[in-house]
């Protein structure tokens, strides 16, 4: 049996697809432990799983307070922010507490989330074998294309870091030499795109993930379609025009649909009956009911999406966002809106083409058959036995 | 080729990017930033070389122009700098020697 340590960032979309797949090589006897934020790590992991805490703050700064001063940041210089001001002083902050948990629990294996670099580093330094854990597929095509000089301002970054540290021989800690673990697959990537052979497509990670949240399942009318609006835990001060926009779009559409908008319900004015606000949504048990969803283009729901074969509308707002637009509209299971700038008529029209075109539907489909087929957890869990 | 032609070209390349019903409230002027005011998408930069590689033709590449900037410099950008760059590429100076 092995030992295997999970290094994830203080974010539940980057923490999810890792629950399963150690869940997976816990139940194959495997000894499995995370290393992270203990106050956001530590609910989201299984009952009885082990977590190895570090220091909760960086530079003296909270993640909140970090994420409030992320507020309103689009497009390169929310690139800036996102490697500047968080992922480089994260990969400080975490590094005593990963090397200490790496100490203490000695793996076989460590497996790096793409953002929680201090993974990356300690194993590079120990020369222990390990796997990136790509959550969102961004960073594996080259969203740079059009600005090179943002990727290589990022791998600077990343370069310089390894410098201050004394690392005599810098790697591109995104990326492990060993096996990345890619939680989609080349159908929704992208097939213009070539990989390593140790890069390995095992489809979404989603099965463990379930709370329990209660919904009104008797207020979903049969005889309509059913319409799933949601921006994710993005800051509702963010939301406010995007949410107001959206029952703009869907007011005139009582006859044939209903739209469950996720927001706090202080934050939308609902004056239709066929719309309904909740702050929190089962939604990985309300996505069968669903015939579209309206998302501003987190991995994580576009892939929950798909592997329900229900097509969508994004509104990418910065990040990964665009990239993963881009890669549902590449795939034909959807159409793209400008978050910032859409119409309630342009957003009604997004929302009814991929309602009435079945060609929306059938690459949803598609993909959904491609997710089936990857392996998920348990492919995931073989190719990281391989390592040791 | 004015400033003030180029700023008046450029200006409605964006209005049909970013949508006329959008660009109303907007006074699209020199100083004018893609990334602040406009919140011009990675896309949309890649729609607005290829509307000024069409009017302007082959001595305008909006794409070369963004490879010279620093990160910093991309945020920063603004229209002016852009009408700018386009009118350099028309300069006498530099169509003899483009031509030439």
């Amino acid at each position: 049996m092995s030992r295997f340590l999970f290094v994830v960032p203080p974010l539940a979309g980057h923490t999810f697809p890792t629950v399963e797949v150690g869940e997976e090589l816990r139940s194959r006897g495997h000894h499995v432990s995370w290393a992270g934020h203990a106050e956001t790590i530590g609910p989201l992991l299984a009952p009885g799983a082990k977590l190895l805490p570090v220091a909760a703050e960086f530079y003296g700064e909270t993640l909140a307070q970090l994420h409030r001063r992320s507020l309103g940041l689009r497009g390169a210089a929310a690139f800036r922010f996102l490697w500047a001001d968080f992922l480089i002083p994260l990969a400080v902050s975490m590094l005593p507490g990963i090397a200490a948990a790496v100490d203490e629990f000695q793996p076989d294996v460590l497996i790096a989330d793409q953002q929680a670099l201090a993974g990356a580093l300690v194993a590079h330094q120990r020369g222990l074998p390990w796997a990136t854990s790509a959550t969102t597929s961004a960073e594996l095509t080259d969203p740079f294309t059009y600005m090179p000089q943002l990727g290589s301002w990022a791998k600077q970054c990343l370069i310089n870091l390894q410098h201050t540290l004394g690392v005599p021989t810098p790697i591109d800690l995104r990326y492990s030499d060993h096996l990345v673990l890619a939680f989609t697959t080349e159908v929704l990537v992208g097939s213009v795109h070539t990989f390593p052979g140790h890069y390995v497509f095992v489809g979404p990670s989603i099965g463990i993930r379930r709370r329990m949240v209660t919904f009104p399942w008797d207020w979903l009318d049969p005889s309509r379609q059913h319409v799933l609006i949601s921006l994710g835990t993005v800051s509702p001060s963010i939301g406010r025009r995007f949410f107001a926009t959206a029952v703009e779009a869907v007011a005139p559409l009582s006859d044939r649909l209903q739209a469950v908008i996720v927001a706090p319900p202080d934050l939308v004015d609902v004056p239709h009956e066929h719309v309904l606000i909740r702050e929190f949504i089962p939604q990985l048990d309300l996505l069968p009911h669903l015939h579209a969803v309206v998302s501003h283009g987190g991995h994580n729901t576009v892939c929950e999406t798909l592997a329900h074969g229900v097509p969508l509308v994004v509104a990418p707002i910065r990040d990964d966002q665009p990239v993963i637009a881009h890669q549902v509209t590449e795939a034909g299971a959807g159409l793209r809106i400008q978050f910032g700038r859409v119409s309630p008529a342009d957003l009604r029209s997004a929302i009814i083409r991929v309602l009435d075109d079945p060609s929306y539907r059938s690459a949803a489909q598609r993909i959904q058959t491609s997710f089936t087929t990857a392996g998920g957890a348990a492919a995931a869990a073989d190719h990281l036995e391989k390592l040791t | 080729m004015t400033p003030d032609q180029i700023l008046a070209d450029v200006r409605a390349m964006l209005v049909e990017i970013i949508g006329p019903e959008y660009a109303l409230g907007i006074d699209i002027g020199m100083t004018t930033s893609f990334e602040a005011d406009l919140e011009l998408e990675s896309i949309e930069f890649v729609k607005l070389a290829t509307r000024l590689g069409e009017h302007y033709g082959h001595r305008v590449d909006f794409v070369a122009f963004l490879a010279d900037k620093t990160l910093n410099e991309i945020i920063d950008l603004t229209v002016g700098e852009v009408v700018v760059y386009i009118a350099d590429r028309f300069t006498p100076a530099r169509t003899a020697a483009v031509d030439g």
